[in-house]
């Protein structure tokens, strides 16, 4: 699915990570979460279980582009939020995406 | 299956370490999670860049011209003195040793195909071998040896195949 937008571009290029990182997003947008925290609501929302090699490749790739950023931490689980731009982005997302799955409801309901 | 953790880069280690460790003890130890660690760690060599590279590109005041720079640039902005230092000294070493091999061998085997693949390919071998040194320095020594020695015999078979057909016309 193209991207229309400059946030919706944001994960445009993020390869097979693409879908773990819009997942990240999805669990992020409920609040801060350490990655253990984020694959067992990824799990439980999407029933896809992320290995910690996608899941750090993709909050790497995240946090790189600025859509994350680490929160401090007493242990050694550090935990994550959302930025401004990792919100914007994730908007941008499903926006697209809801586009595309009005269009094929509505065209299946008048097929 | 902690030990995978070897697989990935020191500073990615350094970065990720303790939370990967954290999330692998939580899962059930599996064929498909030995290779998404496997490919994780595949993933982070071949794209260092993805650490802290948001960071990097918030500092400084000139950060597109510095970014041109880096993509553009044959040693370029992004080398520290140390590193082109270093790269001219392997450089430099390379091509005494090539001319020295390439004298002996014309010696013994004249105009032979391999032996003047081997003079072809100095130039571009040598300049391989500077940037390869100068960039990749920092990288662990089996990626250079992979991307420097596959390299390296890519243009040597690709001159030596020139020299044979060029020998058949």
């Amino acid at each position: 699915m193209a991207p229309k937008t400059k946030d919706d571009a944001e994960l445009a290029d993020f390869g097979r990570f693409s879908e773990p990182a819009l997942l990240i997003l999805v669990s992020l947008a409920e609040g801060p979460r350490h990655g253990y925290s984020m694959t067992e609501d990824i799990e439980a929302i999407a029933g896809v279980c992320l290995g910690p090699g996608t899941l750090y490749g993709a909050l790497a790739r995240l946090e790189s582009r600025g859509l994350i950023e680490p929160l401090k931490s007493e242990d050694r689980r550090n935990p994550y939020r959302l930025t401004a731009l990792g919100e914007r982005a994730l908007r941008a997302r499903l926006d697209s995406m809801m586009a595309v799955a009005r269009t094929g409801q509505r065209r299946l309901a008048s097929a | 299956m902690n030990w995978l953790l070897h697989l990935y880069p020191a500073r990615w280690r350094e970065r990720y370490g303790d939370e990967f460790r954290a999330v692998l003890a939580g899962q059930r130890a599996s064929l498909a999670l030995f290779f998404d660690v496997l490919g994780g760690a595949v993933d982070a060599h071949l794209h260092p860049q993805i650490l802290h590279s948001h960071a990097n590109q918030t500092k400084g005041d000139d950060t597109m011209t510095l970014a041109m720079l880096q993509r553009c640039t044959a040693g370029g902005a992004r080398l520290s003195p140390d590193d082109r230092r270093i790269a001219s000294r392997v450089t430099t070493i390379s091509a005494l040793a090539i001319a020295v091999l390439s004298i002996v061998l014309t010696k013994i085997y004249r105009e032979a195909a391999p032996v003047q693949a081997l003079i072809y390919a100095a130039a571009p071998a040598l300049s391989m071998v500077y940037a390869q040194t100068a960039y990749l320095r920092r990288r662990s020594w089996r990626v250079q040896a992979f991307l420097l020695g596959g390299g390296l015999s890519g243009m040597y078979l690709f001159m030596l195949a020139i020299c044979l057909i060029a020998k058949r016309l």
